[in-house]
């Protein structure tokens, strides 16, 4: 459909003339290779059949995937403030088609960033996945940014304004990081963390990033944990779950004025 | 039987415990010239959100192009072309991509675009402008650009709310023109609220709202006669006077 189009074309155009946004989205994972890297391979370190540079590699990706989804879906945020969300409220189409365009945009938009940092990354880091690896990889990623657009849609739909994003990324954001497995195995957390690995969607794109680019460590406890069928629907199902609920959110901002929340109480 | 462009009924909405709109009872004839006059908060943006589904009334109901408002939002929408009191433009866009961008929302062939947005960005004296952000633009130039992206998908009914704050002489004129132009050759119907009443005078009714209700309608001439007075100006102040009466007081 055309309007889907145009939504994401547009966010491609406003990601790529916004500079500074692209080389945060570049540099990012090479900032925590580097940093959180080196303090954590010490923690690593004597378990030779293991690099920790390598093993970060798929929670980078991860990383890359759900900063350029949940930001490009919070961007929804910016619309509504700027009047942009108006215009697509107006426009002869529904309101799930203005979310699933959001949500798709989000998604491609985290899956290109991806694939660009992976190009320099895995080479970096002396990984060099299988032809079926990449696929899985690129799966991984695509269903990872899906339920992480999602999200930002829903966090979008339902804070007032681009204030609350400290709370965002707060409450959000780097709890979703750290119970990813981004950084280190989750087997070894207590019950309660280990339950809200399981509600995190980002743990189930990394496990996949994980049986993707460290297959050959899976014996060694330090591959994917859960199995790929498992990871794929559970990130489907966030996305399934998150489009649901943003769609209407969307719509019941109908005033397109921020007080239209009010209505709600 | 043609049915009447917009019909709506009772219509009202609430924000909490501000009556925004409190049971408009109004018909537009299709390819009418019709002027919603009133004063800061009178209810005439919230009239033009019900109207084009962006808003779910609180009470009545409302049928834009025979479509009801509330169940056919879809169709309603599909008809109607809405220039919002604020600016709408992707402020980090370029005046065209702004226009590609509203295009292909509106679902339009990029052979069938392209030309109307060339002719539009001449029209609005933007030709020199077209490729820079639309942040970089001074505010009527702004306002041009919405007013383009508004009428871009030629809808059957127009609604504009406040198009010329913020224009300056010679781009009102140029506003009026093109909708002129429209009018003449597609029998578009067009809904205008202003506050600069002289702009009203053109129509073919006006109606003054005032505290969301109905104060004043019909033709500029019977609303002048029947107030005794010479000019609409001085039809709007003896409807909405009794507020201008308590800020003189105060
Ligand atoms: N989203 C909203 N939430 C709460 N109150 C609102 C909202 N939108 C409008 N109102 C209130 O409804 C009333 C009518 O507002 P509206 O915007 O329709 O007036 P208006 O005639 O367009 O005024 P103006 O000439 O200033 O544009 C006002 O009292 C306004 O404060
Ligand atoms: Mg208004």
């Amino acid at each position: 459909m055309r309007a889907v189009y145009g939504i994401v074309a547009r966010e491609f155009v406003r990601f790529l003339r916004q500079r500074g946004r692209v080389l945060a989205s570049i540099g990012r994972p090479f900032v925590w290779l580097v940093f959180a890297g080196a303090g954590f391979a010490t923690v690593f370190a004597g378990r030779s059949e293991i690099d920790y540079r390598a093993y970060m590699a798929p929670g980078l990706l991860g990383m890359v995937v759900m900063f350029g989804s949940l930001l490009a879906a919070l961007s929804t945020v910016t619309d509504r403030e700027a009047g942009v969300l108006r215009m697509m409220l107006v426009a002869p189409i529904r309101r799930s088609t203005v979310a699933f365009g959001k949500a798709l945009g989000a998604t491609l938009l985290g899956t290109a960033q991806a694939v660009v940092v992976a190009g320099l990354l895995l080479p970096l880091v002396h990984l060099r996945p299988t032809l079926g690896g990449a696929l899985l990889g690129l799966v991984a990623v695509v269903f990872a940014g899906l339920a992480m657009g999602t999200l930002g849609l829903v966090l979008a739909a339902s804070i007032r304004s681009i204030e609350n994003f400290a709370g965002v990324m707060n409450f959000v954001v780097f709890p979703m990081l750290f119970l990813s497995g981004a950084l280190y195995p989750v087997r070894h957390l207590g019950p309660v963390l280990r339950a809200a690995v399981y509600a995190n969607p980002l743990a189930y794109g990394v496990d996949l990033l994980k049986h993707a680019l460290l297959d050959a460590w899976a014996g060694a406890g330090y591959g994917g944990e859960l199995p790929v069928s498992l990871d794929c629907a559970a990130l489907a199902l966030f996305a399934g779950i998150g489009l649901a609920v943003a769609a209407p959110l969307l719509g019941r901002e109908g005033g397109v004025t921020r007080t239209a929340f009010r209505e709600r109480r | 039987m043609t049915a009447a462009a917009i019909d709506a009924r009772g219509l009202g909405k609430d924000f909490g415990a501000i009556r925004a709109l409190d049971g408009l009872d109004l018909e537009i004839q299709d390819g009418e010239f019709f002027g919603l006059l009133g004063p800061n908060g009178a209810g005439k943006t919230t009239t033009v959100h019900l109207l084009a589904t962006l808003l779910a009334p609180s009470r009545g109901t409302a049928r834009v192009a025979g479509h009801d408002v509330v169940r056919q939002g879809l169709a309603v929408r599909r008809s109607i072309g809405l220039v919002f009191q604020e600016t709408t433009l992707d402020r980090d866009l370029t005046v065209a991509e702004n226009l590609r961008f509203a295009a292909r929302l509106w679902s339009l062939p990029d052979g069938v675009a392209r030309p109307r947005i060339d002719a539009l960005v001449r029209q609005f004296e933007l030709l020199d402008r077209r490729d820079d952000p639309v942040r970089t633009l001074s505010g009527g130039m702004r306002r041009a650009a919405d007013i383009a992206r508004g009428i871009l998908h030629e809808p059957r009914i127009l609604f504009l709310d406040e198009p010329t704050a913020g224009l300056d002489p010679r781009a009102r004129r140029l506003l009026w023109e093109r909708i002129r132009g429209l009018r003449a050759a597609s029998g578009l119907t067009v809904l205008l609220t202003t506050h600069y009443v002289e702009e009203a005078e053109p129509c073919d009714r006006v109606a003054v709202l005032d505290h969301g209700r109905l104060a004043a309608l019909g033709t500029p001439a019977e609303l002048k006669r029947a107030a005794g007075v010479g000019s609409l100006e001085e039809v709007y102040l003896a409807h909405t006077g009794r507020r201008l009466a308590e800020t003189d007081g105060a």
